[in-house]
């Protein structure tokens, strides 16, 4: 294929060459013929001794007829001039060559010679001079006629010659031109083959051409084309319809005075790029254009045009992608949702596992709690029953009705106690709220205090009460008497021997406070932080009893009334105070 | 030689026994077709029409040479020609047929000098028709070489 394409090639130049080779040979021989002809067709010596001869020939004759007295001297001078006349033409440059070449130069310088000595003879011409005259004039006659003789076989032989040349000259040039034919011909065949292979290419080429125009035309995506300048030069229908401008619009504008979105900066980096040879694409690009409310969302791809290495520009393929775009915005609408679900869930989960855990924590503390407040009315009713055994037959009626009282009193309280933390326990799962209802914290104290003294009889407190009228509040009376008493309880064990406990009950504008003071250390700071925390047990408190679940009791069902439990800074001792709101809304 | 043959003519002159003889002898005659034909004209009457010079080379002689004369056209002008051909005719009798319109297509001139010495009759005189050769390519040819008649005698127009 390669070497059919060389000959093609080859066979036209080689075919031009020798056309040109023989065209020049032909047209510098043809010169030369023509030169040829032109100068050596001027000569005609032949003619010219003729006339010479016939001019010394009719000398002669009127010599003889001046002699027989039928001629003037006139006549005879007249001749004589005319000879004179040729003898000097022959001896004129281009004739006195040939003469000398035919060999005849001695001899016409003879003539020329004799002319002198004959020219006396003329001018006084007697009929006596007439033998003499025509002796002298008889050498012209024959060197004329042998010098048309020789002259005509030189210019025979010269003529021949010449057309010998000239059949040799054209020979050559009849060679040549059939040459240059050959050549022609071959240059036409290749021509016309040449033409009718264009012919083909143009139409393929065309064909193609029409065809990718029909395709950028009807192309769904956006295509535009720019040239160096980046100046627009191909603009389809579909791009039109994504940008809004029409083809006539643009064409020829640079791509940053059509749209603002062409002068973005990773759009414009793009084209650049294109420009500089590398191709790029960018994804879901908002387009914004005139008329429309929300951006298409467009993929672009960059691609450089190139001929033979050269950079002619750069070709936009602009794909709307808006489908794909809302596609995606819901899928990540969904994967939050369903986030949101999740997390929901989890809470959910998380809530329930909390609360199972309370649940679980508060059943174990139930435990702690019965050892740790139960302990104290069976005590007391145990200590009751005890005394009436011991007394037996000698206690009177009231004794037994006192001390069988008292036990049913803190029997009473234990139950109470009992409701209340499986109440509070069931609360603290999220089962149940707290029954509150407007009660007289004075009596509620009055109880709590009263118990107290009955588990710890040794223990003196001393009470000092709201104003009365003055100690409502809305609360569980149940869970306040049972606060109180965790914070009498804790005082006891913590107060110095044989100390006083002091409750006092006083308020304000929005709550009631019960305070519960007890001398004894000030706590340690590092456990004033903890202090509330289940289970904690401070640093003071070892070898006293205790679980470590008062004071977290007594907050948690404080706070459940929207009230509070907490430590007050003191110096002679510690005072825990309890907070309840009078009114049904919550303190803010 | 050139020089025998002005002897020559001076010769003549002095034996014809008239001393402006070559001024009032006849050398040239026109006849046919002019308006009062024939005329026979001398040196003098020649000598009234306007004196043309060309230079130009010829067949029978080396290099260029000046030829003054009158034109052929100012001559035949005014003799009032009419034909369409004109025979020149020389001493010899040697005669050719020459067209009219060569005399105004191209500066013909019957010449009486060249280089500016008289044509004799023993050379190529009285008068010789010269043509303007080496200014029009197209006069290099032998068809124009043979209307160059010298010892020219007579016209005669028709």
């Amino acid at each position: 294929m390669r070497r059919r394409r060389s000959l093609w090639l080859i066979l036209p130049l080689a075919a031009v060459l020798v056309f040109a080779v023989l065209l020049s040979f032909s047209l510098v021989r043809m010169f030369a013929v023509q030169n040829a002809m032109r100068v050596d067709a001027e000569k005609n010596m032949l003619w010219v001794f003729h006339q010479s001869d016939v001019a010394a020939l009719r000398l002669t004759k009127t010599v003889a007829l001046v002699e027989l007295g039928e001629a003037a001297q006139d006549d005879l001078a007249l001749w004589f001039d005319i000879l004179s006349g040729r003898i000097s033409l022959l001896n004129d440059g281009p004739q006195r060559r040939f003469v000398e070449k035919i060999g005849f130069g001695d001899d016409l310088d003879r003539l020329t010679d004799a002319l002198v000595t004959i020219a006396p003879m003329i001018d006084g011409f007697t009929p006596e001079d007439g033998p003499r005259l025509r002796s002298a004039l008889a050498p012209f006659t024959a060197v004329l006629g042998r010098a048309a003789n020789a002259s005509m076989i030189a210019e025979w032989d010269e003529f021949g010659g010449r057309l010998e040349v000239y059949r040799k000259q054209l020979h050559q040039n009849i060679l040549s031109l059939i040459g240059i034919m050959v050549a022609g011909g071959i240059l036409t065949v290749t021509l016309v083959l040449a033409l009718r292979q264009s012919r083909v290419r143009n139409h393929m080429l065309r064909r193609e051409r029409d065809f990718s125009g029909l395709l950028i035309s009807s192309s769904g995506e956006g295509i535009l084309a720019v040239d160096r300048a980046a100046r627009c030069s191909l603009w389809n229908d579909a791009m039109a319809g994504m940008v809004g401008k029409t083809a006539e619009q643009v064409e020829g504008r640079r791509l940053s005075d059509v749209a603002g979105f062409f002068d973005i900066p990773p759009v414009r980096d793009g084209m650049a790029g294109a420009l500089a040879g590398e191709s790029s694409r960018l994804t879901l690009q908002p387009l914004f254009s005139g008329g429309r409310g929300t951006p298409l969302h467009v993929d672009l791809r960059f691609f450089p045009m190139r001929n033979d290495g050269v950079i002619l520009g750069a070709i936009l393929f602009m794909h709307d992608a808006s489908d794909r775009h809302a596609a995606q915005q819901k899928d990540a609408e969904d994967r939050d949702r369903l986030e949101e679900l999740v997390s929901e869930r989890t809470r959910d989960l998380d809530s329930a596992l909390r609360r199972e855990r309370s649940a679980a924590d508060l059943y174990h503390d139930f435990a702690a709690m019965v050892s740790h407040q139960f302990r104290t009315p069976l005590a007391v009713a145990d200590s009751a029953l005890q005394r009436l055994i011991r007394r037996g037959p000698r206690a009177d009626a009231r004794e037994m009705a006192e001390r069988a009282g008292r036990a049913r009193t803190a029997i009473a309280g234990l139950t109470r106690l009992v409701d209340s933390t499986l109440d509070a326990a069931r609360l603290d799962a999220g089962q149940i709220g707290a029954h509150r209802e407007e009660c007289d914290l004075n009596e509620i104290m009055q109880i709590a205090c009263k118990h107290q003294r009955d588990a710890a009889p040794d223990r003196r407190i001393e009470t000092r009460q709201a104003p009365p009228g003055q100690a409502t509040v809305f609360c569980d009376p149940a869970l306040a008497e049972q606060i109180l008493e965790n914070l009498l309880s804790n005082a006891d064990k913590y107060a110095v021997p044989e100390t006083t406990l002091f409750v006092t009950l006083h308020g304000d504008g929005e709550s009631l406070f019960c305070d519960v003071h007890n001398t004894a250390n000030p706590i340690p700071s590092k456990d004033r932080a903890r202090l509330f925390e289940r289970n904690h047990r401070g640093s003071n408190s070892v070898g006293v009893a205790g679980t470590g679940i008062g004071l977290f009791m007594a907050r948690t069902l404080a706070r459940m009334q929207d009230g509070d439990v907490i430590l007050l800074s003191d110096d002679d001792g510690v005072t825990f105070r309890m907070t309840l709101p009078r009114g049904r809304e919550p303190q803010t | 030689m050139r020089s025998h043959a002005h002897a020559a003519v001076c010769g003549l002159i002095v034996m014809s026994g008239a001393a402006m003889a070559d001024q009032d002898d006849v050398i040239l005659e026109v006849t046919g077709k002019i308006a009062d034909g024939p005329a026979t004209l001398d040196r003098a009457a020649l000598q009234t029409l306007p004196s043309v010079t060309i230079n130009t080379s010829t067949v029978v002689t080396d290099g260029v040479h000046a030829f003054s004369g009158v034109l052929m056209r100012d001559l035949l002008d005014s003799l009032n020609a009419q034909g369409d051909q004109v025979m020149a005719i020389a001493l010899n009798e040697y005669a050719v047929g020459i067209p009219m319109s060569d005399f105004y297509d191209y500066d013909v001139i019957v010449a009486s000098t060249m280089d500016g010495k008289a044509l004799t009759r023993d050379g190529k005189g009285p008068l010789w028709i010269v043509y303007p050769r080496d200014d029009h390519e197209a006069l290099q040819d032998i068809r124009y070489d043979y209307r160059w008649v010298w010892q020219l005698c007579r016209l005669d127009v028709r």
